[in-house]
């Protein structure tokens, strides 16, 4: 039978752990679970191909939040973090990351992950914050996908490769049951009965529309497409400040980072058309981009990653880096457009929307050992609400929730699962297969994240947002009574466009519920400009109740690691205002 | 339907695939014996390392990276010194992936192999197995007439970090090669020996400006950096600014309190970075008599650097504020 | 709605007489995150079947004959 065929058919099977995305997170996740229990069965179940998925799938430039022993302290990364996200932050997973992360580093250079050292072995940590040293270069890193693999396949873990979840099964206790899945190169349907499931599916990066028009040409790993925030929605999660958007400054038309933690140690740095540093803000957070914002407005703009000021050998050095490793095309982009770095500067733009706590702080809430509010649920790694935990955070959290899910597992037994509700999915899923006429799904997806960029892109306008919901509505309805899937593939995308399309109703939702404005560009709202910590010094939790979206408060958690009032005065002093 | 899981019976049916008499086929079972993970792969690949194709030789060089232990490295050794370039170099990738220090016993008689490349590989493997019989052959090569089989020579000796190799490390600040010298001025950093940070300084003075920028850079991570502080000051002139901004910043890292002046006399200088630095070290050192050097930066046009001097003087404020009480 | 084909240039190029994937190779189709490339039924070699491309390269690491070449996508060069 020729590949992309769609066979109509659905099969099942059971296990101990689920783990369900296997990017960087989830590899961790599977990992620590079989560790502490070799004899269950620990399934990790992938869209594309565990080998080289997700957002480290050629590696990475380095490690942007390494917490290492006499270069920070885990207590002094609390603080920045917290302060970065504007003070709303539970410290208590923030800081146990922080304490756990210098044992993974550990853990991965025995894997054979190659970080970058001096002549003695130890670490090179480079400064790139103007108080805390956390930058790891590894700028020979392209195989870590392949060191991780290799332990997935010493510990004997179940890989699925080429299977998309598309939702949560629960059982009537509320607990978590399993997962529908559908393999994206046949349709056949599997569903998958687990005592305990972790979610690992990245970011939102298929949210806004890059401004090149490529709907592939995203930040992220463009096969996360939000799939695990829709999934943890409809299966009655609650998902953490999804108005604090993503936007990441970078290599414009590229859309890739250039990036500031590579070259910055080497004395790059982002400049405005003066060739001068506008940029405050230590932190890739909100108020980075609207400083970028405001500078790519003002006439100063563009705005350029400096390079040419560096010696010939230096630039060398951080071209081994970029054009190696992470987005390793980035050589052949300038190459085509005819950019040499010790001549010309690269010319950056900030992206389009996206979730992701990994870089900012929009994610399925989850406390410190990565438990969601649905018992036996997890999440970890871009998806789920640490902030600003990058690459070691998802290493990292994975581990936590390995560790935590297969305790679980090994204290219950099976959910019940109803037959009725997996042959609503059947139905859901395979319904643009059945249609003989209608619209692709390239077309309805383009079409909701251009809805996307002219209407939810900051700065947050409410009626705008009002227009824009509707807008949606009406994609929604030619989504779920119009759209053709006629191949295997097809019926992929269009799956993934029904994430995307519960992500833009999400960040829309969650974007009206807060009347404040915070997180620089992030959350700015022009009707409510200022910030009000009086009425939203809080997180915002929203979720499904009744079968309706719903946004409600909920309080920061008190801080471990005290924040002086001096200390916030002095990083206040690097804000500028929305309107400055 | 199939499983839906990856299969564990690679092996099944691996000699008949690896008899193929079409290479390309050869190399498709290799990469599955690779891709397996299974440890009992490494035997079947140990068979073609003679094959008659150097396609199918790269391949296995590429596979067998994905193990590790004596075995594997008994098989990536014999590639190693294949004639074949393209085929020693994925074995020399292959090996630098290994942690199993019984890989090392392997892999030590090639040190003093005829070809540099061989040497070089053999050594980078060695490196992050740390062994400590590795410490002899390193030391002699050494002498190796070929700079990177030096350079690679130094990582063995510094990532076992033994203070009895601190002679032979120090000689090295003499050697013809900047990139050894480089090398050498990093691997002191470990030591407690006086004289290791004295042949650091010596490198402050070095021709070549990258192994002075690692010379300023590496005293502020060793034990004795602070007998160089008044070399490191006086690199604040040192033509390259790259140069200057390590020295800078060792100093700071150091809380050199003398450095408060010739680091203030920096603080104007066109390039930000280093105004930034200068900055960021008047902070860490924290004496009172940085101040006024603060103040000209107030209104620096660079943000960072308004930024750093910002902190600096907080770090000041607390630090009278401690003197104080 | 009635349904159109049309062009679009792809950023993946795949040299027929060096690919391997007649004699059974499917390293690019396999590593492939956005799963695009398809070997084909007429030619026995591996080609790029949909224009959604991450540019991230894995194809083009992974192959073991040098076969592939990524290109950056017309829209963003
Ligand atoms: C271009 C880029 C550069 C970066 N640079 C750095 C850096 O230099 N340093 C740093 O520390 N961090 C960096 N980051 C961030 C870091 O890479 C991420 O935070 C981290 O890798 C996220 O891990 P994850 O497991 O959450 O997601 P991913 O690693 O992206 O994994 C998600 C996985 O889920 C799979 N998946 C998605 N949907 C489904 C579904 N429905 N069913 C099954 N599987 C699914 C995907 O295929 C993917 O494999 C960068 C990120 C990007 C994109
Ligand atoms: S990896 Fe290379 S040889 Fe193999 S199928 Fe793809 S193009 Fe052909
Ligand atoms: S560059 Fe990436 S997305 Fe494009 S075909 Fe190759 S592996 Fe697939």
């Amino acid at each position: 039978m020729a590949m992309d065929e769609i066979v109509d058919g659905l099969s099942e099977v059971s296990c101990d752990v689920l783990v369900i995305g296997g990017g960087t997170a989830g590899p961790m996740a599977a990992l620590k679970a079989k560790m502490k229990n070799p004899k269950a069965n620990v399934v990790l179940l992938e869209k594309a191909n565990v080998k080289r998925s997700g957002a480290i799938s050629m590696g990475m430039d380095g490690l942007n939040n390494a917490v290492i022993p006499g270069y920070a302290t885990p207590e002094q990364y609390t603080k920045e973090i917290t302060i970065a996200n504007d003070g709303i932050v539970d410290q208590k997973a923030v800081y146990k990351y922080a304490q756990s992360c210098y044992g993974i580093i550990e853990e991965l250079d025995s894997f054979g992950i190659r970080f970058l050292k001096n002549e003695n072995g130890d670490y090179a940590v480079k400064k790139v914050h103007h108080i805390g040293t956390y930058v790891l270069p590894m700028p020979n890193g392209e195989t870590v996908k392949k060191a991780l693999y290799r332990q997935l396949r010493r510990a004997r873990i179940l890989i699925s490769n080429r299977y998309m979840a598309t939702r949560l099964l629960k059982s009537s206790d509320g607990r978590i049951a399993g997962a529908v899945s559908v393999n994206t190169r046949t349709a056949e349907m599997l569903v998958i009965k687990a005592k305990a499931v972790i979610l690992c599916m990245g970011a939102a990066g298929r949210l806004g529309l890059p401004t090149s028009g490529y709907m592939f040409g995203t930040y992220e790993n463009a096969a996360n497409s939000g799939d695990g925030y829709a999934m943890a929605y409809h299966a009655g999660a609650a998902l953490a400040n999804l108005e604090c958007f993503q936007i990441n400054p970078l290599i414009k038309d590229y859309n890739g980072p250039a990036c500031a933690y590579v070259a910055g140690p080497f004395g790059a740095y982002t400049a405005n058309n003066e060739d001068r540093r506008f940029i405050e803000c230590d932190y890739w957070s909100g108020q980075m981009m609207l400083e970028f914002y405001n500078e790519l407005l003002s006439g100063k703009g563009p705005v350029f990653l400096q390079l040419k000021h560096l010696h010939d050998k230096t630039i060398e050095e951080i071209e081994h880096t970029l054009h190696k490793v992470e987005r390793p095309t980035r050589g052949l982009f300038q190459e085509g457009r005819g950019v040499d770095y010790r001549k010309e500067s690269i010319e950056m733009h900030i992206s389009e929307i996206g979730f992701c706590s990994g870089h900012s702080a929009s994610g399925v809430f989850v406390d410190d050992n990565a438990r969601t509010t649905v018992p036996g649920l997890y999440a970890a790694g871009d998806m789920a609400s640490v902030p600003h935990n990058y690459m070691l955070g998802a290493f990292t959290n994975g581990s936590f929730a390995g560790l935590d899910a297969m305790e679980f597992a090994d204290n219950h037994d099976f959910g019940a699962i109803d037959a009725g509700e997996i042959a609503l999915e059947r139905e859901r899923v395979m319904a643009p297969t059945k249609r003989e006429d209608g619209i692709p799904p390239n077309q309805i997806e383009y079409k909701t994240r251009r809805l996307v960029n002219d209407y939810l892109q900051p700065p947050k306008v409410t009626r705008k947002y009002e227009l824009g919901m509707r807008r949606l509505a009406e994609v929604r309805e030619d989504m779920q009574e119009r759209m053709i899937a006629r191949n295997a593939h097809e019926l992929l995308r269009a799956l993934e466009v029904q994430s995307i399309m519960d992500c833009a109703d999400m960040a829309a939702h969650a974007s009206l519920f807060r009347e404040e404005s915070r997180w620089g560009l992030y959350h700015w709202r022009t009707d409510f400009p200022e910030k009000d910590n009086e009425n939203w010094f809080c997180h915002t939790l929203l979720s499904k109740q009744d079968g309706r979206m719903t946004s409600e408060k909920r309080a920061v958690q008190p801080y471990v690691v005290p924040i002086a009032d001096d200390e916030k005065d002095l990083y206040d002093k690097q804000r500028i205002r929305a309107s400055a | 339907m199939s499983s839906p899981f990856e299969s564990y019976d690679d092996l099944d049916d691996a000699d008949e695939r690896l008899g193929a008499a079409d290479p390309a086929e050869r190399r498709v079972a290799i990469i599955a014996l690779g891709h397996s993970g299974d440890p009992a792969a490494v035997a079947h690949l140990a068979k073609m390392v003679a094959d008659p194709d150097a396609g199918v030789r790269q391949q296995v060089a590429m596979a067998l990276g994905e193990f590790d232990g004596p075995e594997a490295a008994e098989a990536l050794v014999q590639l190693l010194v294949d004639p074949e370039r393209i085929v020693a170099a994925a074995a020399a990738d292959s090996l630098a992936e290994f942690k199993d220090p019984a890989s090392a016993d392997a892999i030590l008689p090639l040190v003093k192999h005829a070809h540099a490349f061989v040497r070089t590989g053999a050594l980078r493997a060695l490196k992050e197995l740390r062994r400590r019989d590795t410490l002899k052959p390193a030391l002699e090569a050494l002498q190796d007439p070929d700079a990177a089989v030096r350079v690679q020579a130094i990582g063995v000796i510094g990532f076992l970090k033994l203070e009895e190799s601190i002679p032979a490390l120090t000689a090295l600040i003499g050697d013809p090669d900047a990139h050894v010298r480089r090398a050498a001025v990093s691997a002191l950093a470990f030591s407690h020996m006086k004289i290791a940070a004295e042949t650091i300084t010596r490198a402050l003075a070095d021709s070549d400006w990258m192994v002075r920028e690692m010379a300023a850079e590496t005293l502020g991570l060793n034990a004795n950096g602070a007998v160089a502080a008044d070399p490191l000051m006086a690199c604040l002139a040192d033509e390259f600014w790259q140069v200057r901004l390590k020295a800078i910043r060792s100093l700071g890292r150091m809380k050199i309190v003398q450095a408060v002046r010739p680091i203030g006399h920096c603080i104007t200088h066109e390039q930000a970075n280093l105004r930034k630095e200068a900055a960021a070290a008047l902070g860490e050192i924290a004496a009172p008599d940085g101040e006024p050097f603060l103040a000209l930066v107030a209104n620096d046009l660079d943000p960072d650097v308004r930024k750093n001097a910002r902190w600096a003087l907080h770090q000041i404020a607390a630090s009278k504020a401690r003197a104080g009480s | 709605m009635p349904l159109a084909t049309y062009q679009t240039s792809v950023p993946v190029v795949v040299d027929d007489a060096k690919c391997i994937a007649d004699k059974g190779c499917t390293v690019c189709v396999d590593v492939c995150p956005l799963d695009v490339l398809r070997i084909s039924d007429m030619t026995g070699k591996a080609f790029m079947a949909y224009d959604e491309c991450w540019y991230c390269m894995p194809c083009e690491a992974d192959c073991p004959t040098g076969a592939v070449t990524v290109n950056i996508p017309y829209l963003l060069r």
